[in-house]
């Protein structure tokens, strides 16, 4: 796979804007401003997965990611919001001698990630000696597309062929993922949910709720009105 | 810079033994990017997001940083996914199967991830990860 052209140009600037914003997530001070750059972050690899012809890919990260994962995650900040003024006080990194272990720690990933990309795709590229290929077209592919005088743009039938494979070769794991889920709403619920309205749904076991109602009265006023 | 390239063999990534101008190399090389520059960035992504875990005391914070960790990996798999449709392989679409399990892994993680910060916080009042050392001894 080799881009080129305008292709390039876009990869480039993406790629970027992905570790650029990345690294800002992780060093801002205001949890929201993280959010934020975390989007950025996101829309820039699905614009990376376009560039890989992930097209069916990239609409998912972004309806799903974008939005539904990161709005979750901005009223979770808005609910446990700890205020401005405690949040210009508190140091937001750990303590220093932690940092620097980690960081250490870091910086030895990178150099072996490097370097295991390397070695491996020296490995690949002997595997696969590739001539200069077209860009995108796999050749039984090739005689429906036109390609266009820059052999950049395209047309492709690349989500049908992941849909189609998605329920031929993966529909058990897909049934799984449904259920998995199914498990994660309702244990999310059961989690945030707290017991002024466990009592109220008539949830919690008798002898618990007597000792609870001992210690906080107004739990009775609840369970009376369910009744 | 040979020297350089046998002591850090992670920067001869940069600087391959080529023939002819190593500029106008490196030059052609940023011009086309293939699929080594995809893993770059993937682990690049990667490495950024450990360090989030690590580093940060917002326990949301560190719930983002895990999110950039799943997608770096995504990066790859979609990365691999296109390089094997060129080299016409029977399997080149798993990468994008797996990518979309992913992303529903991420989704319920996220959620439940987030509960336990709701109820961690309704009961410690505080969302700083080494004020939360209920199980150290």
């Amino acid at each position: 796979m080799t881009l080129s052209g305008y292709e390039a140009l876009f990869f480039w600037i993406f790629a970027l804007a992905a570790i650029f914003a990345a690294l800002l997530t992780v060093m801002a001070r205001n949890a929201v401003h993280s959010a934020l750059f975390l989007i950025s972050s996101l829309v820039s690899v699905a614009a990376l997965f376009v560039l890989a012809g992930a097209e069916f890919i990239a609409g998912v990260q972004i309806l799903v990611y974008v939005g539904g994962v990161m709005v979750l995650f901005l009223f979770v900040i808005m609910l446990v919001n700890v205020g401005a003024e405690e949040q210009g006080r508190e140091p937001i990194f750990n303590k220093q001698r932690q940092v620097t272990a980690s960081l250490i720690f870091c910086f030895l990933l990178v150099g072996g990630v490097l370097y295991a990309v390397n070695t491996g795709y020296r490995g690949l590229q002997k595997l696969h000696p590739q001539p200069e290929a077209p860009v995108g077209l796999t050749p039984d592919q090739g005689a429906g597309n036109a390609i266009t005088a820059t052999g950049t743009s395209r047309m492709t039938n690349d989500t049908e062929r992941v849909g189609g494979s998605l329920y031929r070769y993966a529909s058990l794991p897909f049934e799984i993922a449904s259920v998995l889920l199914l498990v994660a709403i309702i244990g999310s619920v059961m989690l945030a949910r707290t017991l002024k309205q466990e009592a109220s749904a008539d949830d919690v076991d008798p002898d618990t709720l007597q000792e609870e109602i001992a210690r906080d009265p107004e739990l009775a006023k609840l369970e009376s009105q369910s009744e | 810079m040979n020297m350089l390239n046998s002591f850090i063999p992670a920067l001869a990534f940069l600087f391959q033994e080529v023939e002819g101008d190593r500029w106008a190399q490196m030059r052609h090389a940023a011009a086309n990017p293939d699929l080594s520059k995809f893993l770059v960035i993937g682990a690049l992504l990667f490495i950024i997001g450990v360090a989030g875990v690590l580093t940060r005391r917002n326990i949301i914070v560190i719930f983002m940083s895990i999110e950039l960790i799943l997608n770096a990996a995504n990066l790859n798999f979609v990365a691999f996914s296109r390089y094997l449709q060129e080299t016409g392989s029977v399997n080149a679409l798993a990468g994008q199967i797996f990518t979309v399990f992913v992303i529903v892994v991420a989704a319920a993680e996220a959620a439940i991830g987030l509960g336990i910060v709701i109820a961690l916080y309704r009961n410690k009042e505080t969302i700083w990860v080494d004020e939360i050392d209920l199980l150290k001894w």
